[in-house]
């Protein structure tokens, strides 16, 4: 499952940044540019992160001495 | 010699009472005082925060949000190094006095039309340290009592910091009730709202004190005597492979989950009823209070329960049914309050219309009251205002003559009890992923680096994850809305957020979180 893990958390980075920049070209407010600032600089990096780590971790096999 | 033991137990009982009683009162008001912030934005914005000034218009959201989610985790993590450095009784006292002081001291800040843009700058400045204080406070408290508890009762003991965080928000919406109702509408939006912020200094005060007489906890004080504590607990915690991939698994197959359903049944079905169902004030909160009220014993019966079976099922369950239940939930309750389903009885309805001019303005109100069959009833307010010279009056942009409508549906008794029940079943879900979980994360971490190991996943689960579902939440409701005066084509839209969320932490935490309780030893 490690793979997926990981090729989520890679997966979110291209996703998010394609969204920010076609929701900000079509409509370019301030609320707009408040909301995928938060998106892009708080949350896409901590999933990102944290997924992608948690994903080679568990492809080594360090969760299974868990249980 | 059975005497003795049975006085030695009673006393240990006695003694662990009082570090629960004491944890819990200053975590309780800590939640108490972050929360009135959020009950009161509206009047704090109108108040510090003009919208004709876009500095103060950004400084508003960034405190609405930066408290919320940016600065918790910092505050995490700078209180949760001190207090794996110094200890968790000096720590989680400094959290309280900066949280109760900075409460206190919005209550006193002047307004924007006194003190111009000073007054936005410090309110924002004092909401940074809130946030700060908040994320040092839980994990000083979770940890604490946990060390203080025996190793078959962590789940008990410590569900009693869980109830704070529900008990605190159900505090600070019987404040602002109470003051708003017995002062009045014109005196509270005057003065009043300051009223709930003032007042937390006397709770603070009381909570020092009584944090001032109680002792460390024992299982640092040995590691303290042997010299065993951490030089560097944040280095210790996330540069080590062993600590960093419990740190990952706390977040993502626990605390995201948490946080998602924690913000849903409690602060989404609030916004779904005020904004979706248009729920009038004062019967939505009391919709929320009531079921916060009878659900918040379970925080104790899951906790307790979590003892006996294990916390790994009472939380991935509790993540489970939110999951599955979401979606049918809110459209009994979307369907419950909806006046297309309800028969209107016309010869009820009353439409007035009011027109008044203030200076060079034209004010015109129309107020539309109806009843239907069931008892419900419907009042829409729909104010106009316009520049008397019909000249201005055309230059004028479309949007600017927008009227502002107020639409408050109040609901006959058998709905108001069925949302109870519906915001009932809610917090227990809550319930059941928050009850046991403070000492699931205790039980991940060494006592040499436990406060700030279980802090930083704690309030990134918390904060970021379940702070951003009602800006997220809200984005995709009006993702769904064919047209800028038109109704969303699904009110429920918002709910995707947390039930993914919820959903991938469910398949994580089944996967690979342990259902074993581990002893916690001075290591």
């Amino acid at each position: 499952m490690g793979i997926v893990w990981a090729a989520m958390g890679v997966g979110i980075i291209p996703l998010a940044i394609m969204r920010a920049m076609k929701e900000i070209a079509a409509k370019p407010s301030e609320e707009n540019w408040i909301f995928w600032s938060i998106v892009i600089v708080v949350l896409m990096p901590i999933i990102a992160f944290s997924l992608i780590t948690f994903g080679v971790f568990s492809l080594k096999g360090e969760y299974q001495s868990v249980d | 010699m059975a005497n003795n033991l049975s006085a030695s137990h009673s006393e240990e009982v006695s003694s662990t009472r009082r570090v629960i009683a004491a944890s819990s009162v200053g975590t309780l008001i800590e939640w108490y005082d972050f929360y009135i912030f959020g009950s009161l934005a509206k009047i704090i914005s109108e108040q510090f925060f003009p919208k004709d000034n876009p500095t103060a218009a950004l400084l508003a959201t960034l405190a609405t949000f930066a408290a919320g989610f940016v600065v918790r985790p910092f505050g995490a993590l700078f209180f949760g190094r001190l207090g794996d450095l110094i200890g968790r009784k000096y720590t989680f006292l400094v959290t309280l006095v900066i949280m109760g002081g900075s409460t206190f001291v919005i209550g006193l800040v002047p307004g924007y039309a006194t003190i111009g843009f000073w007054a936005p700058a410090i309110v924002f400045a004092l909401r940074l340290l809130q946030g700060l204080a908040l994320g040092g406070e839980y994990g000083g408290a979770a940890t604490y009592v946990a060390e203080h508890s025996p190793d078959n009762q962590r789940g008990y003991w410590t569900s009693f910091i869980q109830t704070t965080a529900t008990f605190g928000l159900f505090v600070s919406l019987g404040v602002i009730l109470t003051v708003r109702q017995s002062l009045g509408l014109e005196k509270f939006n005057d003065w009043g709202w300051r009223v709930p912020f003032l007042l937390s200094i006397f709770l603070v005060g009381i909570s020092v004190f009584i944090r001032m007489k109680m002792s460390e906890s024992p299982l640092f004080a040995k590691l303290k005597k042997e010299g065993k504590t951490s030089a560097n607990p944040l280095a210790e915690s996330f540069q080590k492979k062993d600590n960093l991939k419990m740190v990952l698994l706390a977040l993502l197959g626990a605390t995201a989950g948490q946080g998602v359903v924690w913000y849903t049944g409690q602060f989404y079905a609030l916004s779904f009823l005020q904004n979706a169902c248009n729920v009038e004030f004062v019967q939505s909160n009391l919709i929320i209070s009531i079921a916060l009220v009878l659900g918040t014993p379970f925080f104790v019966v899951f906790g307790a329960l979590s003892d006996k079976i294990g916390r790994k099922w009472i939380m991935m369950l509790g993540m489970l049914v939110a999951v599955v239940a979401y979606r049918p939930i809110y459209t009994v309750m979307y369907d419950a309050a909806s006046l297309k389903k309800k028969t209107e009885i016309a010869e009820k309805t009353v439409i007035e219309h009011k027109a008044e001019v203030k200076g060079s303005d034209s004010l015109k109100t129309t107020i539309t009251k109806k009843t239907f069959t069931d008892g419900t009833t419907y009042k829409e307010t729909k104010k106009e205002k316009f520049p008397v010279d019909p000249a201005k009056k055309a230059a004028l942009p479309k949007d600017k003559l927008k009227p502002e409508t107020k639409k408050e549906t109040v609901l006959p008794q058998d709905i108001f009890y069925k949302m109870i029940g519906l915001v009932f079943v809610q917090v227990l879900f809550v319930t059941m992923v928050y009850g046991p979980i403070a000492a699931f994360l205790v039980e991940l971490f060494p006592t040499r680096i436990r406060y700030t190991s279980m802090s930083l996943p704690y309030h990134i689960g918390n904060g970021v994850f379940g702070g951003l579902v009602p800006l997220i939440s809200t984005r995709l409701v009006e993702a769904t809305r064919p047209g800028p005066d038109l109704p969303p084509a699904d009110p429920l839209a918002g709910l995707w957020y947390p039930i993914l969320i919820a959903a991938v932490c469910f398949v994580i935490g089944s996967l690979y979180i342990s259902n074993k309780p581990a002893a916690m030893d001075a290591e």
